[in-house]
């Protein structure tokens, strides 16, 4: 009853015209970006995070959100009409592109939309009935546990991305290294400024992102010289009975699987899309169709990848700790407008709490009407060439990193990145945990020392704490398995030398799926 | 040593990195654990990476080894571009920054049209107009 109450309240705030104006904004530009090649959830809202900046706490925050599931729907788009997909739909490809060569395209797409609307609203059930007790539970977090808690985030977010858990946590290291870089909150002492004034209040987020998602992904598609042929195809959009009747069970089966894994750590769209079609593979009534092009394999994964959008950020609002690196971009969005997210944040800010929570639901209404009837006019985006798209990619990179301070030189600092974005690229280093850590970085260190100032420099603590010996015990278990996985493949191997590291995903869809890689992006 | 593979570069450049965040990190006060300088935390960090750098190394050994690809003129296009266009939007105007922009790094494309970057600029130039008069961002565009 309570939650009906506080969701009336949400409604309340997120009907009102400005909101309801933020959150189609945010849901339409997200999509259109989304869709365009290279540019994944994070990179669209690296791009866009600044136009947030002048827009009331409120409706940035709804607007972002916008732009976040907006995004997961447009990369889906791409992944089934044109087969470049990035990390956050690569499963769309299997069937959803099977089914627009079959000439379906219109089905896959109006499967895909009706199983977000699906699996979005389930997921706001869970948001709504769980934010609120979980963010109990985050009181009982001490800076031992919090520490604990941000390792595993790590572990799993470096083992989910980068599919090697030993190069992922490389670059959360790396991410943590580069958030030490300012003024030392304890000591008051520069570290690593060389004597750089603009240095001494650390690197720009946006640099960061702007520079390793945004300049690096162009540069990289540049590389690639394959041209694909943009999509062109007729669609029928509207399923007949019998084809609308078997989205329905698959896109439940992937709300549940995608709102499970959107709380994990670690967790999020990417790892729940693949659960959400092993599922499907396992239990659906046409299991033996499933990777041939066929409703079932896109109206699970669909549904599981707005539902785990959705509740990843219950760990963000309850706990104040981002379990992946998106996430980790909204806590920074939400910092900037000066908002803490933690056990705090649903009391002291019901409104902006409730308020999300009703616009998700708004925005998952604005995507199905912007998205199924109109997706033929969203798809004329694929007829522009990459090389008049770039320059543009490029220039929304300099505005995005200037005008956060109307200040030039930011941009040195974004190619700086862009450039050292492009050689983590090319040395298959991912970038998503350098993010997290970047912005985790700071967080972890001050819990860390109050943790070792609360124990008198011991360690003990760690252990002794239920919640932190806890989670040190899972990270201990997936380190093990990573070896003992190691091992194993070194003796298997022939003259023990193992084949390159396959991602996760890859890998993951090569088990799935016996079609070929998707393609990748055009030109 | 094969410095055309992609895992042993990797595994170098993350020792480089632990380096040298590591060996700043010992000019500043360490203190101790119970009361950590701002030395203590990048120290232990560094190390850790460095040790992971040292695994990947040794890694890199019993993995069929990468080449490592790479094209220097797109990266440097680009980056030049995006040089140009902070250089000049701040000594001339930011119109002439995007003309810069576009022109220079459209090299790095698969075709080259003087006539479609005309248009692409006049594009990003109304772009930049809507910017600052409806968003009201601060562009110092002319």
């Amino acid at each position: 009853m309570e939650t009906l109450h506080n969701l009336a309240f949400g409604f309340e705030h997120a009907l009102t015209l400005h909101n309801l104006m933020y959150c189609a904004i945010g849901c339409s530009v997200g999509t259109l970006i989304g869709m365009l090649p290279g540019l994944g959830p994070l990179s669209t809202i690296s791009l866009l995070l600044p136009l947030t900046y002048s827009i009331p706490t409120g409706g940035a925050i709804i607007m972002l959100a916008g732009i976040y599931y907006g995004a997961q729907y447009g990369d889906s788009v791409s992944a089934i009409t044109m087969k470049i997909p990035h990390a956050s739909s690569i499963v769309a490809c299997i069937d959803g592109y099977q089914m627009t060569l079959k000439g379906q395209t219109g089905l896959a797409l109006f499967t895909a939309g009706v199983s977000s609307f699906i699996g979005g609203t389930v997921a706001i059930v869970v948001l709504s009935t769980m934010a609120v007790p979980l963010g109990e539970v985050g009181f009982l977090f001490g800076p031992a546990d919090y520490c604990a808690l941000m390792l595993l985030g790590f572990f799993c977010v470096s083992f989910v991305s980068s599919g090697s858990l030993l190069n992922g946590l490389a670059m959360a290291m790396v991410g943590v290294l580069l958030g030490s870089v300012g003024t030392d909150v304890n000591s008051g002492m520069p570290r690593y400024t060389m004597d750089v004034p603009a240095l001494t209040d650390g690197i720009g987020l946006i640099s960061i992102a702007l520079g390793c998602f945004g300049i690096a992904e162009v540069m990289k598609n540049l590389d690639n010289k394959n041209v694909l042929t943009p999509f062109n195809g007729v669609i029928k959009l509207m399923p007949t009975w019998p084809e609308f009747k078997r989205i329905i069970p698959s896109a439940l089966r992937g709300s549940v699987v995608g709102s499970i894994l959107g709380i994990m750590p670690g967790g999020g769209p990417s790892m729940a899309q693949f659960a959400a079609y092993a599922v499907d593979k396992k239990f659906s009534k046409y299991k033996s169709e499933i990777g041939t092009g066929v409703i079932e394999g896109v109206a699970g994964q669909a549904a599981a990848d707005e539902a785990a959008a959705r509740t990843s950020f219950i760990p963000l609002m309850a706990i104040g700790i981002p379990e992946n690196a998106v996430m980790a971009l909204m806590m920074a969005a939400f910092i900037v407008k000066g908002i803490q997210p933690g056990p705090n944040m649903i009391a002291s800010h019901p409104d902006l709490f409730w308020g999300l929570v009703a616009s998700m639901w708004v925005g998952n209404c604005f995507l199905l009407i912007i998205n199924v009837p109109m997706v033929k006019y969203w798809l004329s985006i694929f007829k522009i060439p990459y090389t008049v798209l770039f320059p543009a990619i490029l220039f929304f990179c300099c505005v995005g990193t200037y005008s956060i301070n109307n200040n030039l030189q930011d941009i040195y600092t974004t190619c700086v990145f862009g450039f050292m974005g492009y050689i983590f690229l090319r040395l298959d280093m991912e970038a998503a945990p350098l993010l997290l850590g970047f912005i985790l970085g700071p967080m972890l260190e001050e819990n860390f020392r109050r943790a070792m100032l609360l124990s008198r420099g011991s360690f003990d603590v760690f252990a002794t704490r239920p919640i932190s010996a806890t989670l040190l015990s899972a990270i201990a278990a997936l380190t093990i398995w990573q070896l003992v996985t190691f091992v194993r493949k070194l003796k298997k191997a022939p003259n023990h030398v193992i084949s390159d590291d396959m991602s996760l995903q890859d890998s993951l869809v090569q088990g799935l799926s016996n079609t070929p890689q998707p393609a990748e992006k055009l030109h | 040593m094969n410095m055309s593979n992609r895992n042993f570069v990797r595994a170098l450049l993350l020792m480089a990195i632990a380096v040298l965040f590591g060996g700043v990190a010992l000019t500043y006060p360490l203190g101790q654990l119970s009361r950590a300088g701002p030395g203590l935390v990048p120290l232990i960090v560094s190390s850790l990476l460095f040790f992971v750098g040292a695994i990947s190394l040794v890694r890199s050994h019993f993995v069929a080894p990468v080449p490592l690809d790479y094209n220097v003129k797109s990266m440097a296009l680009v980056l030049l571009g995006l040089g140009g266009f902070a250089l000049i939007s701040e000594h001339i105007n930011m119109i002439l920054g995007i003309v810069f922009l576009v022109f220079v790094s459209t090299f790095a494309g698969t075709s080259y049209s003087v006539v479609r970057n005309i248009k692409i600029s006049l594009g990003l130039m109304a772009v930049a107009f809507a910017f600052k008069y409806l968003l009201g961002l601060q562009l110092p565009l002319y």
